[in-house]
Order: C-alpha cells, then structure tokens, then sequence
C-alpha cells in the first residue's frame, strides 16, 4: 500500500470511507443492480449508451434511466469478442461486445453511440447485428469545432431526440431537458468538488477510489447518486485521510475503468491526482450552460461538442492544451499514458502530447494494456522505474 | 545519414523503369499493363522533380479528393499508396518502419500510417508544402496528419467527413472542400479553376462507368482480367482520377476484355477458382500470389469493397458537390462506412453475379476497421454458400507472414474448393 502522511507511524492514519461503499456495490453488482431492477420492474426503460459524445441528459428527460456500456472492468476471457470483432480490435469494443454477447447486457432497451472512433463504430455495427436491442442510434459527430461542424451536430443531436419521441411515442418537452441539465450540471459540480479534494498535496481520497465513484456516476440515477456524492463529499470534508506519495501523477489516454489498474500504480508509491480519461474528466469537465432564451438543445449540443475534447478531435492542440492546464492545475509531476491495445487514436496523438509535456518539464510514461486490466509486474517495474527517475530530477 | 540519400521515390521510378523496359518487350503483356507502368513512372518521376521545377507539392492520405489539387495544379503525393510502392517495388519497408517507431508511433497504428511518418521523418519522402487529409476510410487517416505537419514543419488541412450520407452531413462536407481550396489558394498562391474541376469530375464519372463496365465483363466465364489486376484499377483512382490517362487506360483495357471474351479466353490458362478478394493483399507477396493464381487456376473476379462502385453519377455541373458525391460512392465507403444490410447486400450481390466459388481475405493486422468486419462477411457470404479464407497478414510489413505460409492457407482452401 501506498505511503501516508504519517508514514513512519506505526498506525497509518486512514479511515475507511463509509460512502464509498455504497459506489462500490453499485460496481459490484453492475450490470445488475438494485436500481437497475427496481427501474424494470417498474416497467421503467433502460439505455446503454456508448461515448461521451452521447447526450445522456436527452435520455433522461424521455424518462430513461442511461447507463454507461463499459464491458469488463476487470481481466476476463473475451473469446467471443475476439472472434466477432476480431483479436486486433480496442479491446475496450471487444469488452464490450463480449458482455452484449454473453447477454449480461439483455437489460437494454436501447444504445446510442456516436460515430466516435473506429472501435465505437465496429462495436456499434455488431451490436446491431447480433445482439438485437430493440432501439438503436448512432449520431455523427463532426470532428472539428467550426460554427458548421456546431450546426451538423445540432441538427444531428435533434434528429436523435426525434427518434427517440417516436421510438416512445411521447414528447421531450424543454422544461424536461431544462431539468435534466440542471440534475447533470449538480453532478458535474459536485465531482468538480470531488476533485478541488486531490488538488491538496495530501488529498483525502485516492485514484482507486476515486475511480470507483466515476464507475458508479455511470450505472445509477443521477439522483441518487449526487445524494449519496454529496454524502462522500460531506465525509472528505472532515476525514483525517491524507494521501502522499513519490510523485504526483495524472493519467492520461484511452477509457479506463477498472480501479485495481489505479491501484496497481498507487502501490508503487504514485499518487494519482489528475486523469484526463472519457470516464473522468471527459465525462464531467464542463457544465451546460444555457443562455438566456436559448433552447436546451442547442446549449446541450454545443457543451457535447465542445467538451474536454477526445483524440479524435482536430485539431489536437486543442485536447494538449486541455490535459497541460490539467497537469498545471493538478501540479503534477508526471503523466501516465494508458493506451489499451489498438486504440488507435491516442497512440497517434501520444508523440507529439509527449513532446509537448516535455516541454514544460513534464515526463511522460507509456502503458500498453488490455481494456480491465489490474496491471501486471512488468507494469509495477515500469512505475517504480518512472518515480525513480521523477525523484531524480527533482 | 543524409536524408536525401534515403529518398525511396528514386527507387521507385528505378523500379518503374525497370519493369517497364522488360514489359515493353513482352508482347504477351496487355497494352493496357503497359500503360499502368508508363503512368506509375509519370507519377513519381513528377513526384521526383518537383522540386526541382518549383512546383508546389501537397501530400495526402488516402480516398482524399486528388482532384481538387489536380485542378489547381498542384503536385499530390499520394502517401499511403507511396508506401505501398516503396514495399513493392523496393522491399525496402523496414527502414521507415523503423523510423516510424523511433518516433513513438505505437504498433497500434497500422504499418502504411507507421511507415508514412517514418518515410517523412527519414526523408524517404520528399517535404511536402502542405499535408491535407480526410478521415474518409479511418482513424489512422484522421489522426495521421498533425504529425506530418510536426515532421516536416509545413502547414495542413483536415477533412472532415462525417459518419453518414444525409443531404445535411454532404453539404457539411462540401463546406470542408470549400474551405480547403481556400486554404490552398492561400498558400500555394494558386487560384482553383473551376472550369477545369469540371472537366476532372466529368472524367471521373466516365472513369467510374469504364471500372463498371471492366467489371461487367470480368462476369464472364472464363474471365478475361488478370488474377490482381483489380489493383490497376485501385491505383489509377488513387493516383490519377479524372485524368486523361486514366481514361485511355480504361477504354485500353476494356478493349482487350472484349476481345477476350469474344475469343473466349481466360486471363489464365485453366480457371478453376473464382474468387472474391475482400482486402488487398501483401505488396511484396504480389509476384508469388500472381504465380500461385496462375498454377492454382484461382483468379479474383471481384472485390466488393475496391472496385464496385455504388450506384450514382457525377455531375460535373456542380464539381465541388459532385467531389462529395465520389467520397460517399467510392466501393471503399462500404466497408468503412456505417455496416448496414445495404454493405451486406452488395457483398451477396457480387457473390451471385459473378459466380464467385469463395473468398480471401486478407486480414491486414494492422488494420483494426476492415478486420472487425470479417465475421459480418462471412456470415453474410455462407447465405449465399461461399467460404472465405482469412489470411493474416500486413500489407507492408514482412515480418508477419512468409510465402510459405499463404501458400500453405491458399492450396488447402483450393483444395476445400475443389471438394465442393
């Protein structure tokens, strides 16, 4: 286990966080929670959606409880993905695919995706193909920020509303969206406060841990989830906890989702304080802002587009200049680039980000792993190897 | 090591005019095969000198629309095709393989992207004035770039062309070709000839109606093309489309087709095997898979996803939608594009048509998009009871099958064939 503040006491200070366990049966039991359950029996809908690129916020509004598709987040056999989706596919899509196949997914009542990447698309086209949920959507998702590429996804996200009112025969009135972003704009906050926490050179709450709470924000109801957050947060407040370690760390690449990988650094003697990931700051980075007068969704298109961008986008400085204001506001000392096999568009942007964190003193450690992997030993050698060499220069 | 020294484009036109001055001796060689090496030395040895003769070169990736630079006369330097060149005829891929991995380009990026950055950043490639690109086929050729740019320090112009083909995702990108131009007017101090757009786009459309009609004859038993000469076809679209040459190669080699049929003689002496091809194949196994076709009697007769083209026309009236309209019809578009049952169709379709005894497909390791469709066209391919073979393989990159290896695959699926 990682240091603490009070590392050479004989009584590491660190009480366990009661919250955190109420996120973690939630991951324990996912895909088939409580709530999940409650919601079926209820008669009430379940969405999978896919990338962050989706906007969830219109799936609640029509009453849909969203989940997030994740696929494993531990290491597992995926011979079924491998074979549909073939061995050289992102293994996050073969995650995927392997729990749709395995019908751990048969909850569904529908998926959206976005025409994010090639893994996401391929993921997308089997899915339909084979695995049957009864509504499927794939919006386009331009890859660019011009003011046209803003149109093309505005008209793009209406067209999804509308075929999700048809699909349901009901209307998503403005009032409900108006709803549904303030309920995703508390979320947004109060991770946004969960994070001012690692800010502090000894935070309260570690990488894992934090990892546990995200995996969560994806498989329950907002509601409930911002009730039980604020719960974490009220804990933070007053927990004695204080992390430290060799080095402060940011990871940075391809989704992730399963904590014993953060785990598996923090042992090391890494503190992991920052993360610029699709299940992290990607996710939650900015709120909706709606202007005076305009409609929802058109402030919901614009946040979507313009979010703490993905590598998919272009141009690429602009998800740079995202992750060194991270580092900078993280005080980090080093980035840990996790890019699980055949993703293609974090390895292309990963020399040129690399050159530039050097730039600014940043070292930058590169990890190959399959989507739920825990890490390895080889992984744990690599770590130590880095620390050292962040020590070194300090 | 001088980087001039490395220069593969040399190597290429050396190769070129090698193959060339054996073929133009031959008189067994096709004239319309002659033709396609003439216009393979034209292109690099224009490639070559450009420089020298100030013009202006922008390099591209792949399905990006050559036609706008052609029309504003400015040189493209095709880059993955480049690097496919640079396997086939030079065999000398790894040298900018490894260059590409110096740079950190991970093994998750298929090998033509990996060696396009390495030939760059070895000078292998000349420096292009500009880099455009597109993410018409994938990631890798959306993401390769901002790289390029970082390589060779010379300004770019992404693409974007989105997922689907609505009237609204076309007029997004037609805006995209728009602002291109402007970006090219403004560095290369060229202004777009409209007129001459035209002119290119109501070549393309011919173009495109020839392949057709190559395609039509190839229907016939026995057929009357060349094992892989579906990728004379590939490349003249990549390389030269609307073009002058294009054309007459084309009605060259329809010619000869018919010809053929009339005599009703086989581009090989026995055909046994009729075969879809549903991936390209290796670059520097193509003399052994020619060799092998021609002793197994197994000839490609069709290729859903290179060289059928989807339905529609362009109309040279409207040049810059018209350029939109190929990005959406290109066979590629099939595979790459969203997989509906209209791709599943099509591949089913070309099954019948051309009384196809079984697929291969060479299964590219390197590219993650195409490989995940396998199970999809095999499944789609067993309704209509072809078998596919699947070989891994790279298509530049030596070190991931031998010929042995294929040969093996390739006689014991002859032999299922032949079961059959």
């Amino acid at each position: 286990m990682y240091d603490h503040q009070n590392k050479h006491n004989s009584q590491p200070r660190y009480t366990p966080l009661k919250t955190l366990e109420v996120f973690k049966a939630v991951n324990r039991s996912f895909p088939h929670t409580d709530e999940i359950n409650h919601i079926h029996d209820q008669g009430g809908k379940v969405f999978g959606w896919l990338c962050t690129y989706v906007p969830e916020e219109i799936l609640h509004a029509a009453g849909i409880l969203p989940v997030r598709i994740t696929g494993y987040d531990r290491e597992t056999d995926l011979d079924d993905g491998n074979a549909y989706l073939y061995m050289n596919n992102c293994s996050f899509s073969r995650s995927c695919l392997q729990m749709g196949l395995t019908k751990e997914y048969a909850f569904l009542d529908g998926v959206v995706g976005g025409s994010t990447c090639d893994g996401a698309r391929r993921l997308f086209d089997l899915w339909r193909q084979y695995i049957g949920t009864p509504f499927h959507h794939v919006l386009t998702v331009p890859r660019k920020y011009t003011e046209n590429a803003h149109s093309l996804y505005l008209a793009e996200v209406e067209m999804f509303k509308t075929h999700l009112e048809d699909h349901l025969e009901i209307k998503i009135t403005d009032e409900e969206l108006m709803g549904s972003i303030e309920l995703y704009n508390q979320t947004r906050s109060l991770l946004r406060e969960l994070y001012n926490h690692r800010k502090k050179p000894n935070p309260p709450i570690s990488g894992s841990e934090v990892m546990e709470v995200l995996d969560a924000c994806f498989r329950m109801p907002k509601e409930s989830f911002n009730h039980h957050l604020k719960k974490l947060l009220q804990e933070l407040d007053g927990s004695q906890n204080a992390y430290s370690g060799r080095a402060r760390l940011m990871l940075s690449g391809s989704v992730l989702a399963n904590p014993d990988f953060i785990s598996s650094i923090e042992q090391q003697g890494g503190l992991v304080v920052a993360d610029e990931l699709c299940t992290s700051t990607r996710y939650w980075g900015d709120m909706v802002e709606v202007q005076p007068g305009e409609p929802p969704l058109k402030a919901l298109a614009r946040r979507y587009l313009n979010n703490y961008p993905c590598a998919r986008m272009f141009p690429s400085e602009e998800r740079f200049r995202r992750i060194i204001e991270t580092a900078r506001e993280f005080k980090v000392d080093g980035v840990i680039s996790e890019i699980i096999r055949y993703c293609v568009p974090y390895s292309h942007d990963l020399p040129l980000l690399t050159k530039r964190l050097a730039d600014i003193n940043i070292p930058v450690l590169s990890i190959d792993l399959e989507y739920g992997s825990s890490g390895s030993g080889q992984i744990a050698t690599r770590v130590q190897a880095f620390l050292e060499m962040i020590e070194a220069k300090k | 090591m001088k980087k001039a020294a490395n220069n593969k484009i040399q190597s290429i036109v050396r190769a070129c005019r090698i193959i060339l001055a054996m073929i133009e001796a031959d008189s067994n060689t096709r004239q319309s095969q002659k033709m396609y090496y003439r216009m393979l030395l034209q292109y690099y040895t224009r490639l070559r000198d450009a420089r020298e003769n100030g013009q202006f070169i922008a390099a591209h990736t792949v399905f990006f629309p050559a036609e706008i630079l052609l029309a504003m006369d400015i040189i493209p330097m095709h880059t993955e095709t480049t690097t496919w060149m640079t396997s086939l005829f030079t065999g000398e891929c790894g040298e900018i393989l490894a260059a590409g991995a110096r740079l950190g380009m991970a093994t998750e990026i298929c090998a033509p992207h990996r060696g396009m950055a390495g030939a760059f950043a070895s000078g292998a490639l000349p420096r292009p004035d500009v880099m455009v690109w597109s993410n018409m086929v994938c990631d890798n050729t959306a993401k390769s770039g901002e790289l390029v740019m970082d390589i060779c320090g010379c300004p770019g112009f992404f693409i974007d062309r989105p997922f689907k083909d609505s009237g609204l995702e076309k007029t997004y990108m037609a805006g995209e070709i728009r602002d291109m131009i402007a970006f090219l007017e403004d560095k290369s101090g060229k202004k777009m000839d409209y007129d001459r757009l035209s002119t290119i786009v109501e070549r393309m459309d011919r173009q495109i109606e020839l392949t057709r009609q190559v395609n039509e004859l190839r229907k016939n038993v026995p057929t009357p093309f060349s094992p892989l000469g579906f990728l004379e076809l590939l490349t003249i679209d990549y390389l030269f489309p609307g073009q002058p040459e294009s054309i007459e190669y084309l009605e060259t080699l329809k010619a000869e087709l018919e010809e053929m049929v009339k005599q009703k003689k086989g581009a090989i002496p026995k055909e046994r095997f009729r075969l879809m091809t549903l991936f390209i194949p290796p670059m520097y196994l193509m003399s052994f898979l020619e060799k092998l076709s021609v002793e197994s009697g197994a000839v490609s007769v069709i290729e859903p996803f290179f060289t059928f083209w989807g339905e529609g026309r362009l109309d040279a009236s409207r040049p810059v939608e018209a350029v939109v309209e190929k990005a959406y019809m290109i066979p590629e578009t099939r595979m790459y594009g969203p997989l509906g049952e209209s791709a599943l169709e099509a591949i089913k379709k070309c099954a019948r048509e051309w009384k196809v005894d079984g697929a291969v497909y060479y299964a590219d390791v390197g590219c993650r998009h195409s490989c995940a469709t396998i199970k999809l066209f095999k499944d789609a391919l067993a309704e209509v009871d072809v078998p596919v073979l699947t070989i891994d393989c790279d298509v530049v990159d030596q070190t991931v099958t031998s010929e042995e290896e294929v040969r093996d695959k390739m006689e014991r699926f002859f032999e299922l064939l032949e079961d059959r």
